[in-house]
């Protein structure tokens, strides 16, 4: 079919752009950033901290030691303290604290011992802090049993001993699904950028009113030209989605692609690609200039990949952009992407705000169909 | 020989400015009919309406012999179209894009790129095909755009304007290549406000002027409308006022000038013209270079007819 030939011949010169953005996907996309959710280098370096312990290394305070060597990495030789103000500044030691004499007494009778401490700027520190804090408010709260001290370090051992195993464990998942996560919402802006230029570029192409006369004029039904444009451009949109989902294969690995969480993560990029393509048509319904195509696709990729957390995890974006970005389909795509990431059981309660996410964005390609079929009408009554 | 367009009563408006005024006519089987007229006289309407592109007010308009219309799609497969302006993909070659607008027509491969080769030789493109359009000069571009109308070999062809601004090499291998199509047995409307073009090409011409037919027949029919019979130029290195005035009086002379050396007399109807005003030179004893008469041109027949120039 002459009209499929010359589709897929104006896609073809247009490659580099797929190959580009390809590149840029697999260079940003699967790398660890630093703006990176906080627990994934929790699990990958313990805080190294400095204990000087003027106390008897006997019953909770042995208890208290034994949990940070388990929980932080203890640096042994610092002595000086102008080496250690050093060492605070470069965060090479996160958190110094001096385990006072009689802390064991203090905490076995139920008073909340004062520590000293002293900790580096950074997030870590907090961290390091709480780590700290959790063994001491742990031990005060077993402390009002009024249990004897050996007791009382048996209990608050077994605790936190529990404890900390099912947070280790949520947090390797997360670390997991935390690289395909990433992955697929950056895939926003490569998703956007790819489906955008080459659609718009080629729909405008046919657009153009000399082209469109000249079609006109021939002997193709001109309804049938356009079912065929438009079936071409869904194959290339999911020629797209493919792409990048093998890609996936390739750089996150088949053991996550092909379990359930790959799945969503599947049908999450093909319901976004469905969408991003109704965008292309949209685009390229308003703009008759292929030079404005790659501005303005740039706007709508970086924008929204910006604006909805592709690049960087919405908790750290202002709640005025966060309220804005809930009016683009993006917002729910990268949504979703980072509720597989937490998700935890597959039953329909942890499911449901996925789904509702899904039908948002079908919604949002419902929408964005119709108006564009408006405005096609009303320029083709121009014309 | 029949009839393969009908127009009867073509009237079209765009609100008050009305661009086809009550417009008839018809187009014979292998005639290449001249559509002349000024920029803005209605041609590229006319056309438009003709080919269903546009809604008229009022009108009949057929094609072999039946009713044209937007979803005529077995008349349009045997109708060629080159608008005025060019029509091609940037991001497809020269060979490519011929390919694409005679594969509208022509599902069969073997057959198209045999088509296709045809319409590169016809348009002298062979040694362009792997070129993209934007390599290519204004009058090339051109020849594209006309190879694009016609590869699929249609029955008829419509071509607006295709020599606007194309050097005078790709204007000859344009009207060469048009006049072949005919001689291969297509019809052919062709738009132009160059008279020259229409002299050479046209087997019959319909002037046009604010969307109606002012003039219609072939080229020495229209040139019979003209007062005038013929314009005789002599260069003659000098003449006194007396001898000037002298010419006024010869017999069937309309008016006379002399600029610069350059002394053109022209001659209502009338034979022996020419005789005459060589025996008056003689007779008066003025020494001219060189003589020549020429007969009206469809400007001239515009001009009377109109009041103005066909091109400004
Ligand atoms: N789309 C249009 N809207 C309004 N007026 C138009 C339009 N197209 C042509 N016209 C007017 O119709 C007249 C005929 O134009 P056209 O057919 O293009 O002339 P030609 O092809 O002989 O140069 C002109 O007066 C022109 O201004
Ligand atoms: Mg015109």
């Amino acid at each position: 079919m002459t009209v499929s030939r010359a589709f897929w011949k104006i896609a073809l010169k247009n490659i580099g752009t797929i190959i580009t953005y390809t590149a840029i996907l697999v260079t940003f996309g699967t790398m660890n950033m630093s703006a990176n959710n906080t627990s994934l280098q929790y699990e990958a370096r313990k805080p190294a901290i400095v204990v000087f312990n003027e106390d008897e290394n006997v019953g909770i305070t042995k208890s208290f030691v034994g949990y940070l060597e388990k929980n932080t990495e203890i640096k042994p030789d610092y002595k000086d303290d102008d080496k250690l103000k050093d060492a605070l500044f470069y965060e090479q030691v996160i958190l110094v604290l001096e385990i006072p004499k009689g802390f064991h007494q203090d905490l076995t009778f139920g008073n909340e011992p004062e520590i000293k401490m002293r900790s580096s700027a950074g997030y870590q520190a907090e961290l390091a802090k709480v780590v700290v804090k959790r063994y001491l408010t742990t031990a005060t709260a077993y402390a009002k049993l009024h249990l004897s001290e050996e007791e009382l370090a048996k209990r608050v051992d077994a605790t936190l001993a529990n404890e900390t195993k099912v947070e280790i464990k949520s947090k390797v998942d997360s670390a997991k699904y935390g690289k395909a996560t990433r992955y697929f919402s950056f895939a926003n802006y490569t998703i956007l950028a790819c489906v955008i230029t080459i659609i718009c570029l080629i729909m405008i192409s046919f657009n153009r009113t000399q082209i469109r006369k000249r079609n006109l004029v021939s002997s193709i039904e001109i309804g049938k030209m356009n079912r065929i444009l438009l079936k071409n451009c869904c194959i290339y949109a999911v020629a797209v989605w493919l792409f990048y989902l093998a890609l996936g294969f390739i750089v996150i690995g088949g053991e996550i692609m092909l379990s359930g969480y790959g799945l969503i993560y599947a049908i999450n990029s093909l319901l976004f690609c469905a969408c991003a393509t109704t965008v292309a048509f949209l685009i390229s319904q308003l703009v008759a200039n292929q030079n404005a195509v790659n501005g303005l696709m740039n706007v709508v990729a970086l924008g929204s990949s910006f604006l909805c957390g592709a690049f960087v995890p919405a908790e750290y974006l202002p709640d005025s952009v966060l309220a804005f970005a809930h009016v683009l389909p993006s917002f729910y795509y990268v949504d979703t992407n980072n509720r597989v990431m937490n998700l935890e059981s597959f039953d329909f309660a942890s499911l449901w705000p996925i789904i509702l996410n899904m039908i948002i964005l079908v919604g949002f390609t419902v929408a964005i169909v119709i108006v564009t079929n408006i405005i096609s009408k009303k320029r083709q009554k121009i014309a | 020989m029949k009839n393969v367009i009908e127009v009867k009563h073509l009237t079209k408006s765009y609100k008050q400015n009305k661009a086809v005024d009550d417009l008839s006519l018809t187009v014979k089987e292998g005639e290449i009919l001249g559509l002349l007229g000024p920029n803005g006289s209605g041609k590229t309407t006319t056309m438009n309406c003709i080919l269903a592109l546009l809604k008229f007010d009022d009108g009949k308009i057929s094609i072999f012999g039946k009713e044209m219309a937007p979803d005529a799609y077995d008349i349009k497969a045997k109708i060629g179209v080159v608008f005025q302006e060019v029509a091609v993909f940037d991001e497809l070659t020269v060979y490519g894009n011929i390919d694409y607008f005679c594969g509208l027509y022509v599902e069969d491969k073997a057959t198209r790129a045999q088509y296709v080769d045809d319409a590169l030789k016809l348009v002298g493109l062979e040694d362009n095909k792997n070129q993209y359009p934007k390599q290519l000069s204004g009058g090339l571009l051109r020849r594209l755009n006309i190879a694009c109308g016609i590869a699929h070999k249609p029955k008829l062809i419509f071509l607006d304007e295709p020599t606007v601004a194309v050097d005078p090499q790709s204007r000859n291998n344009i009207l060469e290549g048009i006049k072949k199509l005919r001689d291969d047995g297509a019809t052919i409307i062709y738009t132009t406000h160059y008279m020259e073009e229409v002299e050479i090409l046209c087997d019959r011409v319909i002037i046009l002027d604010h969307g109606k037919i002012i003039a219609e027949g072939t080229n020495d029919e229209l040139k019979a409308l003209a007062k005038i019979e013929e314009k005789v130029t002599v260069e003659v290195a000098d003449l006194s006022p007396k001898q000037l005035s002298g010419f006024e009086k010869i017999k069937n002379v309309d008016a006379v000038s002399y600029e610069d050396g350059v002394l053109k007399v022209v001659f209502g109807k009338g034979k022996n013209n020419l005789a005459e005003m060589i025996e008056y030179l003689k007779s008066n004893r003025i020494n001219y270079s060189r003589i020549f008469a020429e007969r009206p041109t469809l400007n001239d027949v515009f001009l009377e007819l109109t009041g103005k120039e066909l091109r400004d």
